[in-house]
Order: structure tokens, then C-alpha cells, then sequence
């Protein structure tokens, strides 16, 4: 007989561990979540956004991620794979307290489609 | 271009690339060996002063302070991809560095790996540092959280995982794991796929972490030397000797078919005229009192080579400094060369570079192709006080300006595999 299982994952860290899980990212990424976590600010959030892309992307794209156009496609076009997608959701998951199935994810073709995904998501976690 | 149907290839090293202890390019291993500079210092394991073990090998210029890659450095002159570090342990680093060393050394460009006639073959236990972060990660999330590259950075065969599908290997790719003669079954086993035809090229990888994790663990077998002076703590069969001193790292050897070395114009390091291997057939963890399968995979390497034990010029001994194991070695040695009037000169370089696991067979192998490229016998260094069971066996104190015409490898790990190659000068 299988116990019954609480998420644990999805509770929100510390801050203090939150902001160890983004020591690595740049400033501008890291004030940005600051602003987010102290005010809310989930409009703002796309530095964040695009860091960790940048972070987990497999090889740097020769464009910014932040000057690339909306309709940029993540596998096709800027080299992600299964694996380095895993890897954004669940740091994702992690720094947001957010939880992002396969079903969902799967849905998400281009950064705009990601962007999108992840403010909506964001900000329902946020009325909480 | 292969050997016809029905005679045997050749193999030979064209190609070898350091990360170690003594050097982390083949200049500063080649002084290391020559003048007996070791590889040691003090080290204080999990920040844990009441550790009694105190010294490391330690690999300089890199560092891996925590399980996270965005934590780790490396020399600015190696290439490590992004893309490639996600899946890596920090032996895989190591490897990196080692092979883009090695194929360099052989002339080689990735571009000519990636045909089929390319294999690789590597040794690791895996990272006991990573797979312990991964599972305590599992633990903590009870399942819910995992590291898509979790396994494949972790475990043993991450070496070949990574590097076969980064250089885009299509020959024969395999992993060995057979503790401290892993390396030297992968050398033996790419010298016969060279011998049997299958391919014409052979990378072969050992490496091992370089942390307390990978060391320590070897503290309650009571195997790790509590010497805390560097200048002492590793002496092979001296009677003082109280264990080995850990160490890490990567070596990469480059194996090809002569005829192909040759036709493109390789330099040749050394021919690997033959190779052996038994078991002991006696514990999980020590060696036999007698030195049983060492000694019988001596005289299959040595007939595999078709030569005598008294032809053999050096033996670069697997002795780690630790009671048991030296003696054994010793006893073996004795079987094979002094019943038969032999005395070949003889020496662990481990006494410079600690014991490096899994990677120690393939490190010393590279060093035997030094030795015989560059025509001198490494020393049996912090040797003092030879043991007793040593007497009539020739470890000479210093190195040697003699240049080894035929040169014996051994390797003994967990279980009782012994393997033992026999290098020679080419002809």
C-alpha cells in the first residue's frame, strides 16, 4: 500500500536559498527576482526568464537571447534538447515554487511561448 | 590499413595526455619521473581535522568544491563546452583535458575519430560525489526531483558515455570497471581489438575523482596511509610503508594499428607487444598471500609478448605502499623473475603519485611509454628501508639513464583481477 505523498517541491524556499540558486546569474536577473520576491513584481520578471535560459542553453546562441525575436523556436532554432528543457523547468520550478507538467511544457515551442507560460504561472502562484 | 586475414596487427602508442599529480602535461610528468619529484599534499578530508589520513595526490590547477559544475575550474588552455560539462563528472574534466592532450600529441583532429575505425575504451568507478548529491537530492524531494543528467554524470561508464558521444565515436565504445586494473583491462582489451582487426584505433581513458568522497572511502578497509608527511607517506615496499595515498586524475593513450601509425606518419611512443591477466581467485578485498594471480597474469603477458622474463628490462609495479599488497607483489615478482634468475629493474611510481584507482593501470602504462621513449628507468622514490621480503629484487633509489627495451606493467584490483602489459621499444 502506497502512502499518500504531499508535494514537497513546489513549497517556496527561503529567500536565502532562493538567492543562493541565483548567485550565478547576471545583476540585472538577480534584481529582477529581488523585486519579484519583495513587491511582486511579476511583469517584470523576463531578465530572469532569460537568464535562466542562457544558463541552461547548450551552446551560446550568437544573438542575446533578450534580442532575439518572440517567434525564435527553443529546439529548432537556439539548440535546446529534451534534457537542457528538463533542466529549465525544473530550476523553474524550483526558484518559483511553480509546477510545470510534461503536458504543459510540451506546449511551449518559442520564447514567447515560454515567457507567457511562466508569467501566467508565476502570477497565479502569486495570489496565493 | 589493417593486417591481412589471419596475421595479427600490431598495436602501438602514438598518442598520451596527462592530468596527474606530477604534471598535468607530458614535460612535467616526464621531469616528475625523472628526478622523483611526487605529487603530495597535506590535505584535510570533509574539513575534519580528527581524520587521521592527511595527505593527497592532488591535482593542480583544477577545482571542484561543490557538485555544481558552475563551481569548477579548470586550466584556461582546455576546452570544456558548456554542453558538455552538464553531463561530466569531475573525472570526465580530468578526461577531457587528458584526451584533447593526447590526440594532439598523436596528430590527430576529432574529424578522424568518428569513421568506425575509432573505438574507446574507459575506466572509472564513477563520482561518488555526484551520485551521493543526486541521491540525497532524490531523498530530500522523495522522488519528486532529479538531475535529467544525474546518471549518466555519475555513474561508472560516464567516462565513455560523454566522450564517445562527443567525439562522435562509431567503433567499439565500452567501460571497464574492475577497481584498480579497470584501466588495464581497457588497455589489454584495445590491444587485441587492434589485434583481431576490428579497428584500427584505440582511445583508451582512465580517470578517476580527485575528493574526499572517492578517497576516504577507502578508510575503513583500512587501506589509506596515516602518515602525514608528503615526503614519506607513499613508499612502496619499504618496511615502513602503512597504505596508499589517494589520488585522481586522467590519462588518455592514443593505440593504433603500426601500419596505420606509419603510413600516416605517427610517432610511435612504444609497441604493446602483449598482454595477460588472471584472477586470484581468493578475497573480494585483499590480494593473495602469494601473490597467486599476479604472478600467473605476469607469465600470460609475458608469453603473450613471446618473451622471456630475463628479457624484460623494467617493471613499473603496481605495489600502493600498502602492507599486504606489496608483499604480495613482491612474492609474484620472485616467481616470475628470480626463480627464473631474472632481475629486471623495478619501481612504483606510486610513490610519486598515490594511487589513482581505477586510472592507475593506463597512468603507469603512459609511463612506461615514456620510460622507453625517453630511454631512462624511473626510481623507486622514498624508498629507505626495503622490506625483507624484497631481498634479490632490484629497485634501484634514483632513476636510471638506461633506456628499457622491453617494459612490464602491472595492475592488481578488487577480486583478485591482475593484469599486466608488456610494452617495448619500437622496433
Amino acid at each position: 500500500m502506497s502512502s499518500p505523498v504531499s508535494p514537497s517541491v513546489t513549497q517556496l524556499p527561503a529567500a536565502s536559498e532562493q538567492e543562493a540558486r541565483i548567485k550565478h546569474l547576471p545583476a540585472e536577473a538577480r534584481a529582477a527576482f529581488q523585486r519579484f520576491q519583495t513587491g511582486g513584481d511579476t511583469a517584470g520578471l523576463d531578465p530572469v526568464i532569460f537568464a535562466i535560459l542562457q544558463d541552461f542553453i547548450p551552446l551560446a546562441p550568437a544573438v542575446p537571447l533578450h534580442e532575439q525575436p518572440g517567434t525564435t523556436r527553443l529546439i529548432d532554432e537556439l539548440g535546446f534538447d529534451s534534457l537542457s528543457i528538463t533542466e529549465v523547468v525544473f530550476f523553474t520550478e524550483d526558484l518559483f515554487g511553480i509546477t510545470i507538467t510534461n503536458e504543459e511544457i510540451i506546449q511551449v515551442r518559442t520564447l514567447d511561448d515560454l515567457r507567457g507560460f511562466i508569467h501566467r504561472k508565476v502570477a497565479v502562484r502569486a495570489k496565493r | 590499413m589493417a593486417a591481412p586475414p589471419g596475421m595479427s596487427s600490431l598495436p602501438v602508442i602514438t598518442g598520451l595526455g596527462f592530468i596527474t599529480s606530477i604534471g598535468n602535461d607530458r614535460p612535467t610528468v616526464l621531469r616528475s619521473l625523472r628526478e622523483l619529484r611526487h605529487g603530495f599534499e597535506p590535505m584535510e578530508f570533509f574539513g575534519n581535522p580528527n581524520l587521521p589520513v592527511k595527505v593527497a595526490g592532488t591535482i593542480k590547477g583544477f577545482a571542484f568544491p561543490t557538485a555544481n559544475w558552475r563551481d569548477w575550474t579548470w586550466p584556461d588552455k582546455f576546452a570544456v563546452d558548456r554542453e558538455l560539462l552538464r553531463g561530466l563528472a569531475p573525472h570526465g574534466v580530468y578526461a577531457l583535458c587528458a584526451l584533447q592532450q593526447a590526440l594532439t600529441d598523436a596528430g590527430l583532429e576529432a574529424a578522424a575519430l568518428t569513421d568506425g575505425a575509432t573505438g574507446l575504451f574507459c575506466a572509472s568507478a564513477g563520482s561518488p560525489l555526484l551520485l551521493g548529491h543526486f541521491l540525497d537530492q532524490m531523498h530530500a524531494t522523495r522522488g519528486e526531483r532529479g538531475n535529467p543528467m544525474g546518471i549518466v554524470s555519475s555513474i561508472a561508464g560516464t567516462l565513455n558515455f560523454n566522450l564517445a558521444a562527443h567525439y562522435k565515436i562509431t567503433g567499439a565504445v565500452c567501460g571497464f570497471v574492475s577497481a584498480c586494473a579497470s584501466s588495464s583491462h581497457a588497455l589489454g582489451y584495445a590491444m587485441d581489438e587492434i589485434r583481431l582487426g576490428r579497428q584500427q584505433r584505440m582511445l583508451v581513458v582512465g580517470a578517476e575523482d580527485m575528493t574526499a568522497e572517492s578517497i576516504i572511502a577507502f578508510s575503513s578497509l583500512r587501506a589509506l596511509s596515516h602518515n602525514p608527511d608528503p615526503v614519506t607517506a607513499s613508499r612502496p615496499f619499504d618496511v615502513r610503508r602503512d597504505g596508499f595515498v589517494g589520488t585522481g586524475g586522467a590519462v588518455a593513450l592514443i593505440v593504433e594499428d603500426a601500419a596505420l601509425a606509419r603510413q600516416r606518419g605517427a610517432h610511435i611512443y612504444a609497441e604493446l607487444a602483449g598482454w595477460g591477466q588472471a584472477g586470484d581467485g581468493h578475497s573480494v578485498a585483499a590480494s593473495h598471500p602469494e601473490g597467486a594471480g599476479l604472478r600467473e597474469a605476469m607469465r600470460r603477458a609475458l608469453a603473450d609478448a613471446r618473451v622471456n622474463a630475463a628479457e624484460i628490462d623494467y617493471v613499473n609495479a603496481h605495489a600502493t605502499s600498502t602492507v599486504a599488497g606489496d608483499r604480495s607483489e613482491a612474492l609474484a615478482l620472485h616467481g616470475v623473475f628470480t626463480a627464473n634468475h631474472a632481475k629486471p629493474r623495478i619501481s612504483s611510481t606510486k610513490a610519486l603519485t598515490g594511487h589513482g584507482l581505477s586510472l592507475a593501470g593506463a597512468m603507469e602504462a603512459a609511463f612506461c611509454a615514456l620510460a622507453i621513449e625517453e630511454q631512462f628507468i624511473p626510481g623507486a622514490a622514498h624508498l629507505e628501508e626495503t622490506d625483507p621480503v624484497c631481498a634479490g629484487l632490484d629497485l634501484p633509489r634514483t632513476s636510471l639513464d638506461e633506456a628499457p627495451r622491453l617494459v612490464l606493467n602491472n595492475s592488481s584490483g578488487f577480486g583478485g583481477s591482475n593484469v599486466c602489459h608488456v610494452l617495448r621499444r619500437p622496433s
